[in-house]
């Protein structure tokens, strides 16, 4: 007890106790409808691939069709209209762009530089060889088909996955490494053989998290243009992080950073996939200050599934020691990334394993634990971040463990999780990977999920069912997800990384408020969720406020939006903005009405003196006179201010319960209903939250039912359409109902936690005890995912 | 290259009249969007399973990645900037909007083009009817929650 009031008391040291107050009015909380909807709905929305440029080039990739191999020779003068109406570069041409580099700040990681283009070698189906240009896009294909048919190419033996990439006598996807296994690193927390030697039983399983990816609607994208009058470069991409973009563009092409101008224009979803920066966002700008001439790659889906950043892919053995009454005494974990051709730049190929090993403990009690974190390089594409980055695949393996002890203690899988699970008074908590919880609702999460599906009902019916030889089952998963993304998160997910965030409120002579935000939205809805903060920090309607992101001349620096940090962050800047501007407001109105600032209130757009509505200014008219009124107006008369956040790392929890049947005789799993519980703090809009869950849980059902990215034992891709790689459909989704718990950070501003990543944390485990609770009458044993139904027939025993 | 010899194309889009000079090889959504500049029409996969790219062609809901646009000379087209009309959002769109059922909105063109075509079909429809229904569209931000809650509300505001 004494150490969680020391975390409190040191949190609030540090944070500060004042400050963290948000002004909530008519709008915060309430589900207001979108104001960005009506372009979307009216085709008037602007993608990348919807903007067009005079004298504009359409770049097609020429990519290799080996996974592993020697680039013999290009030979470019295949292609007629060489140098004129045709142009190619391949890696050759682009030497002086630095290769990407990963930027994890840990010594004992080896480093895979990338080329934008292949040099020498490729390392994946779909590595970059080259980039053809022409005019017209149907020109620029048949030009790179020509080119790609005469690439010469010597193969070398393709490492397929990690069992071959670690063998003595694999081939090096980097020779000068002399290893394909770039990092193993083993930590212990607490006394963990002890633990184990006390145990009375020890449970474990090997698990293979499937490689699946975002595949966002809109594929990556990218527009360039270099204007050579003013020397400016401006890039539009379909990315999370435009500031971001900014600066690696910069220093890759050696430009001063205030002439490279980045525009995230509408961008058709990103997951996470679209905050790293891609070999394709150095290239295509390289060659458009090349070539002086506007160019525009746009990926098709075919290239996105074989060379866009694949992700979740590691392997999981996960050993609990517990006493017979379902006490958990320690851990022991290893987490293996296959890591793919080369350690991406965003966190490299640890991105996956070691969050997930510093994530496992999630909501329990886990004192003891023995962390084994290693990665290695594979002739597959690269893995990179996507929504709940190393969470979901710790989550997954955590609770299907749970449920396989549980059975085995025969206790209630739900009460073995009450027994292990950290009550609401125990926070804040440090976790011992060095996590602080500071705050929860983690038994009522669960208590709430259980109660909606009736889950005593749920048992009795189900062994009724089993009775007449129908299998029905209930899977239960329990998440905390770390959310927040400042600095402190980063470190304390493993992966330390400086933090840097703003906002900029101003209202203008009109009286009408502009916000300028770091964070980045693509889909999210920030557009109405930060203006409702605004809204109710200057005391507007929020149809006066006006959002600007993603374009790096109009916001201020910051990181962008990923990892669930832009609720907390950009609403704490735009909160912290709006309550400064308000203050400038006060200052002229208090002249204007001749009272004291601190006797005013801001409410519908008009200032007034508390009690008495009558003695009132518009907002208008006291926005016209700070700017125009040389007797009213204020020293430094703009009415604006910015604002900066780094914010603590703060914890989502909540809970996921699944029920399904299984088809026992063509192994067909059928989801009959979701029930997901969330916990993000104080909510801003519970509409979109809501919203956020769907999808997020949505996205979970796919890699746990159906997603899968296939390569042959030969290196190759197998999943390369739309018809081959399986998103969820309609059809494939059950009702899912979310219900809220509002416990407020006590380390934030607003109390607000971020969300957005639980409910692909949390499915996966929630479908797959699902589908282990129905079979579990034939003692099966779910050890990899998707759960297809010849995999449901094999743990039947029903074929070999 | 025979391929790339252009021959006139006559298309009627949102009730004007286009002539066009385009390749035989060019596809209705690529001449949509390029020779028009009806960006509307999204390009999910250009391989016939996202939908994203779905018009009207007659009232009929057509993958614009799978047609020609010399084939698709003489019917009707609708793309979704025909769709609202002096500036009023039709009842389609005001319950998606009403309802959330859009994030990112990449596949809602797509989304209301499908809607449309299969609410004339079915204008009283259930769950299990829309999800079977716009079964050819995929989403991958609201996990279709709030499209079929939309959809049905649709259904419900046309009554």
């Amino acid at each position: 007890m004494s150490e969680t009031l020391d975390l409190r008391e040191q949190a609030i040291r540090k944070w500060g106790s004042d400050n963290r107050a948000i002004r909530k009015g008519k709008w915060i909380g309430k589900p207001a409808r979108r104001l960005e909807d009506p372009r979307y709905l009216t085709g008037a929305a602007r993608y990348v691939a919807d903007l067009e440029l005079p004298r504009m080039l359409h770049a097609v990739y020429v990519r290799s069709p080996h996974p592993h191999a020697r680039i013999v020779s290009i030979d470019k003068s295949v292609l007629p209209g060489l140098g004129k109406t045709v142009f190619a570069f391949t890696g050759e041409d682009l030497r002086d762009v630095p290769p990407l580099i990963d930027h994890v700040a840990l010594d004992n990681l080896l480093r895979t530089p990338q080329p934008v283009i292949a040099i020498g070698k490729v390392r994946f189906v779909g590595d970059a060889v080259a980039i053809v240009l022409a005019a017209d896009r149907y020109a620029a294909e048949d030009a790179a088909e020509l080119l790609s048919s005469v690439v010469e190419y010597e193969e070398l033996p393709p490492v397929p996955n990690v069992a071959a990439s670690g063998a003595s006598d694999a081939a090096l996807l980097f020779e000068e490494l002399g290893t394909n296994e770039i990092y193993r690193e083993a930590i212990t927390h607490g006394e963990v053989d002890e633990a184990f030697a006390k145990a009375d039983r020890v449970f474990s399983t090997p698990f293979e998290h499937n490689r699946y990816m975002a595949a966002p609607m809109e594929t990556r994208g990218v527009l360039a243009d270099y204007d050579r009058a003013d020397q400016q470069l401006t890039v539009w991409s379909s990315t999370q992080m435009p500031h971001f973009l900014r600066s690696v563009i910069a220093g890759q092409l050696g430009l001063p950073e205030n002439k490279v101008r980045v525009i995230a224009p509408e961008v058709g979803g990103g997951f996470g996939m679209k905050m790293c920066t891609v070999p394709e966002e150095i290239a295509i700008p390289f060659i458009a200050t090349q070539l002086g001439r506007p160019v525009k790659w746009i990926e098709d889906r075919h290239e996105h599934l074989i060379a866009a950043t694949h992700s979740k892919q590691q392997s999981i053995n996960l050993e609990v020691a517990v006493t017979n009454d379902g006490k958990i005494l320690g851990v022991r974990g290893e987490f293996v990334g296959d890591g793919g051709g080369y350690s991406f730049n965003t966190e490299s190929a640890l991105i996956e394993p070691a969050l997930a090993a510093k994530a496992l403990p999630g909501p329990y009690r886990i004192e003891n634990y023995r962390e084994e974190v290693g990665a290695f390089l594979t002739n597959k594409s690269p893995v990179a971040a996507y929504r709940g980055v190393g969470w979901t695949a710790a989550n997954t393996a955590r609770e299907l463990l749970f449920d396989e002890a549980a059975r085995g203690l025969g206790i209630d899988p739900a009460e073995f999780r009450r027994r292990n699970m950290l009550r609401s008074d125990e926070l804040p908590y440090l976790s011992c990977t060095g996590q602080v919880y500071d705050s929860g609702s983690y038994l009522e999460s669960l208590d709430k999920a259980l109660e909606a599906v009736d889950y005593q009902a749920f048992r009795q019916r189900q062994e009724e069912l089993r009775q007449q030889g129908r299998y029905i089952g209930l899977g239960i998963s329990s998440y905390v997800e770390q959310t927040a993304w400042g600095s402190e998160s980063s470190a304390q997910a493993g992966t330390p990384l400086p933090s840097h965030d703003n906002a900029t409120v101003t209202v203008d002579p009109s009286g009408k408020v502009t916000v300028a935000v770091s964070v980045s939205s693509h889909g999210q809805g920030h557009e109405t969720s930060l203006a409702q903060i605004a809204a109710d920090g200057l005391g507007v309607d929020i149809k006066d406020v006006v959002l600007l992101h993603g374009d790096t001349s109009n916001t201020p620096y910051g990181l962008g939006t990923y990892a669930s940090r832009s609720a907390v962050i950009g609403g704490a800047t735009v909160a912290r903005a709006a309550a400064d501007v308000r203050e400038q407001i006060l200052q002229v109105a208090g002249k204007m009405l001749e009272a004291s600032p601190e006797d005013l209130v801001i409410e519908d757009g008009k200032v007034s003196v508390a009690g008495t509505p009558s003695r009132f200014k518009t907002l208008a008219d006291v926005a016209y006179a700070a700017h125009w009124d040389s007797e009213v107006r204020n020293s430094e008369p703009l009415l604006s201010a910015t604002r900066f956040y780094d914010p603590p790392a703060n914890y989502a929890n909540g809970c996921v319960v699944a029920l399904c049947e299984v088809d026992a005789d063509t192994g067909v799993v059928t989801l009959d209903r979701i029930v997901a519980v969330e916990d993000c703090g104080m909510v801003i809009n519970p509409m979109i939250v809501e919203a956020q869950v769907h999808g997020a849980i949505v996205q979970g059902l796919g890699g746990a039912m159906l997603e899968h990215l296939i390569y042959s034992d030969e290196g190759q891709p197998l999943t390369t359409t739309y018809m081959d790689y399986l998103v969820p459909t309609f059809s494939d989704v059950p009702p899912i109902e979310v219900i809220s718990i509002e416990t407020p950070s006590p380390f934030t501003v607003g109390g607000i936690k971020g969300m957005g990543e639980g409910g692909q944390i949390a499915a996966p485990a929630a479908l797959a005890n699902a589908v282990a609770d129905a079979l579990a009458p034939f003692g099966a044993r779910i050890e990899k995912l998707p759960i297809t139904p010849d995999y449901v027939l094999r743990l039947m025993g029903k074929i070999g | 290259m025979a391929m790339s010899s252009k021959q006139i194309v006559e298309l009627n889009v949102n009730g004007i009249p286009h002539q066009l000079l385009v390749e035989p090889r060019k596809t209705l959504a690529d001449v949509l969007r390029d020779d028009l500049g009806l960006t509307g029409t999204k390009l999910g996969c250009e391989h016939g399973v996202c939908g994203a790219c779905t018009v009207l062609v007659d009232g009929r809901a057509i993958r614009a990645c799978l047609m020609f646009a010399v084939q698709a000379q003489g019917p009707e087209i609708t793309t979704v900037e025909g769709l609202a009309s002096d500036g009023e959002l039709d009842h389609i769109q005001k319950a998606f909007a009403e309802n959330h059922g859009l994030q990112c909105g990449y596949c809602t063109p797509g989304m209301l083009m499908t809607a449309h075509a299969f609410l004339a079909e079915n204008p009283e429809p259930t769950r299990e009817q829309i999800c079977e229904g716009m079964n050819g569209n995929l989403c991958r931000c609201t996990g279709y929650q709030n499209i079929i809650k939309s959809t049905a509300a649709a259904a419900k505001a046309a009554k």
